[in-house]
């Protein structure tokens, strides 16, 4: 939420920005609001600066597209080591005197010294710096961690800030004038703003913000996933596309690392389980082996009794099927995997890990109730992550009713829809309840009332639950014991999931 | 009631397969076997001891824990030999197990030679406890035919008392004593007091002074 927080503050800034551009520059003037934004840039080489009521010089020849003097040093900004070619003047009006123009300059030495200086290293970085704070809003601009670009309908880079000039590691003047396609791979994601956004059926409404993932190329080639924020205004000046694009490597890292964690957590309650995991196995085997057995003592009477051997062989199919079963589900938890999302029946969830810890619960001395509302809408997540949730809740339910008399250890698990029309999944103990001291911190990481519990297991339950689009909580029973609840939206959209991924 | 009646195994696993399975082996090794799925169903569905008779149990039951249901059967009298079947037996819970009773404790998967021999043990101890049951309820069928009197004389002459004391602690005469002592002999189907010392050593709530009721 802070990230689109963010970038709501940025794109408000950004256009604060066009409005006091568009009042600073006149008709006539320099106007371009690219000059003005390059204007606005650090300048550690090729640059002029002049005072107002002064000129510059700019280069016709690099005039790419343009008939109109005014933003031919738009152009000439492309290829600013150029030189030895005739220069125009632009004239600058209407700036205050103390306010310090700087452009581009394309090679030779200007002609007026008095009024425009060339970039000597003094001046040049000096000078940059009044510049700045004289200008709040391309210091909000270059402040900003998160990259700035503008561009206009062709996908030629207007304005960039420091931040994204450090993002795709261009200097900011070697942007400028660019096309946005150089920042991102056409063939894979096509970059937003010349192909989608200005495409001849409008799709994007003027100010219609979009959001889209997609991958970056950084100058040395590498590939790295962006998100990015456009929006698209036209005005006096021309149309532009706006756009903030946020580095997503780090937060895919940490999608990652969230995820290893997670898996890492299920590994250890499995080795927690390992006992009555042997012994979900072992049903199944100690069947066989008698079955084997017998089966062998049978073929020595004489006549063999095919109706018991025809038992014997089906029943032997079945209790293979049902070890591998076992496996099978062991695997899938273990499993390290890349999230799945597909329709599930929550009640099938629920089976598998029920299952999982029949053993445990007799050992326990606990009775698992479960209870399924009929004809459940099936929800959109993935099954090991939603299995995982279900698996910390009862083993938490279990383990609160650790010091509890035998007769009531009952753990019901319940499954129905609620009146919000979400799926509500509630999981009762009737053990020691929720501290009061505990409660605020129930789901915080590293929040834990066991001897040697890590902690994590509600924290990382937590995490599961949202990216599913869901809510979790916990309340104390009006009896005994407490309930967690977790909720999940029904036919959650495919591809809504990672999206939902909390920052 | 006799030793030669059908030995019976009784399997309580609320697994169905397994109780089905070990049913097999058990029934296919020549016994006479009745499966159960809970500890419940076994309990309420009277299965008296009527023979020779064992049960193979699994201690992880859902409704009661294997070893309660021994000590509910101990105290029902049902008590027959147990032997325990586990899926992940610790060493407390074998203890226990053996304590209350049990004749083995085997671990699951449990193998037909293991089985069989924890079997045959059990039924063994379970035919030598029947006969005992049944000798024990012959000489209690027996000593009820005692009259109080004679009861007094039977409780005096197995601590060891001569005639003559019996007749003074009693207030009687002697010649009564050894017609009383006579007749005890002869309902306790004994020839000799060293016989009948033996035969009542073996019924426990004697030794206690008995009730002059």
């Amino acid at each position: 939420m802070t990230v689109f927080a963010v970038c709501g503050v940025v794109i408000f800034i950004v256009l604060l920005s066009f409005v006091k551009i568009r009042r600073l520059i006149p008709k006539g003037a320099p106007n371009d609001l690219a000059s003005h934004l390059q204007r606005l840039k650090p300048a550690p080489n090729n640059y002029v600066f002049a005072y107002e009521g002064g000129g510059m010089d700019a280069d016709p020849a690099f005039n790419m597209r343009s008939e109109h003097a005014d933003i031919r040093q738009t152009a000439s900004f492309r290829k600013p080591r150029e030189a030895g070619r005739s220069f125009i003047r632009v004239p600058f009006r209407r700036f205050k005197p103390q306010r310090l123009l700087r452009a581009q300059l394309s090679g030779d030495p200007p002609k007026n010294p008095d009024k425009i200086w060339s970039d000597s290293p003094t001046l040049g970085r000096k000078e940059a710096r009044p510049l700045h704070d004289d200008d709040p809003f391309s210091c909000a601009l270059d402040l900003l961690p998160l990259a700035v670009i503008v561009a206009d309908p062709n996908g030629e880079i207007v304005f960039v800030n420091v931040a994204a000039g450090e993002l795709f590691g261009y200097p900011v003047e070697d942007l400028i004038g660019s096309n946005t396609i150089k920042l991102g791979d056409a063939l894979k994601s096509p970059w937003p703003f010349a192909d989608s956004l200005f495409d001849a059926s409008g799709r994007h409404a003027e100010g219609e913000k979009s959001v889209r993932e997609v991958v970056a190329i950084r100058k040395d080639g590498v590939e790295f996933p962006v998100e990015i924020s456009i929006k698209h205004i036209s005005g006096p000046t021309g149309a532009y596309s706006l756009s903030i694009v946020m580095d997503r490597t780090e937060r895919n890292e940490l999608a990652r690392h969230r995820q290893q964690l997670a898996h890492l957590t299920r590994v250890s309650t499995l080795g927690e389980l390992a006992g009555s995991l042997a012994h979900e196995l072992n049903q199944p085997l100690t069947a066989i082996l008698s079955n084997a057995q017998a089966a062998q003592r049978f073929l020595t009477a004489e006549p063999v009794n095919l109706v018991e051997m025809r038992e014997i062989l089906h029943d032997l199919v079945q209790d293979t099927h049902r070890a591998s079963e076992v496996i099978k589900r062991i695997r899938a938890l273990v499993k390290k995997g890349e999230i799945e999302t597909a329709p599930l029946s929550v009640a099938g969830v629920i089976r598998d890990v029920v299952v999982l810890v029949h053993s445990d619960a007799i050992v326990r001395g606990i009775r698992v109730v479960v209870i399924t509302a009929p004809e459940l809408p099936p929800v959109q997540g993935d099954r090991v992550q939603l299995q995982q949730v279900v698996l910390n809740l009862l083993l938490n339910a279990f383990d609160a009713m650790e010091s509890c008399s035998l007769p009531g250890r009952v753990v019901s698990i319940q499954s129905s829809v609620d009146p919000s029309g979400e799926i509500r999944i509630a999981v009762r103990d009737g053990g020691t309840g929720i501290s009061r001291d505990t409660v605020s911190r129930l789901f915080t990481p590293f929040c834990t009332s066991k001897r040697d519990g890590l902690g994590l297991g509600l924290s990382i339950s937590r995490s599961i639950v949202e990216m599913h689009g869901g809510r979790i909580w916990a309340e104390n029973n009006n009896d005994r014991g407490a309930t967690f609840y977790f909720t999940l939206p029904i036919g959650n959209p495919p591809g809504s999931v990672p999206s939902r991924v909390a920052p | 009631m006799t030793s030669s009646s059908v030995a019976t195994v009784f399997v309580v696993d609320d697994d169905e397969a397994i109780c089905r399975a070990l049913g097999r082996l058990i029934r296919a090794a020549g016994h006479v076997v009745a499966c159960f799925g809970s500890a419940q169903t076994f309990l309420s569905a009277d299965v008296r001891t009527a023979g020779t008779a064992c049960l193979v149990l699994d201690v992880g039951l859902p409704d009661i824990n294997g070893l309660e249901l021994q000590r509910e059967m101990n105290a029902a009298g049902k008590a027959m030999p147990i032997i325990f079947l586990t899926g992940r037996g610790d060493i407390a819970m074998t203890v226990r197990a053996m304590k209350a009773g049990a004749t083995d404790f085997l671990s699951k998967p449990v193998n037909e030679t293991d089985l069989l021999r924890a079997i045959d043990l059990a039924l063994q101890r379970s035919s030598h406890e029947l006969s005992r049951r049944s000798e024990l309820e012959a000489i209690r069928t027996r000593m009820s035919l005692l009259t109080p009197r004679e009861r007094q004389v039977l409780t005096l002459l197995v601590k060891g008392r001569m005639n003559k004391q019996v007749a003074c602690e009693l207030g009687i005469a002697e010649k009564t004593i050894k017609v009383h002592r006579a007749r005890v002999m002869e309902k306790m189907a004994t020839r000799s007091l060293v016989e009948l010392v033996r035969v009542t050593d073996k019924v426990p709530p004697f030794s206690a002074s008995p009730s002059i009721s």
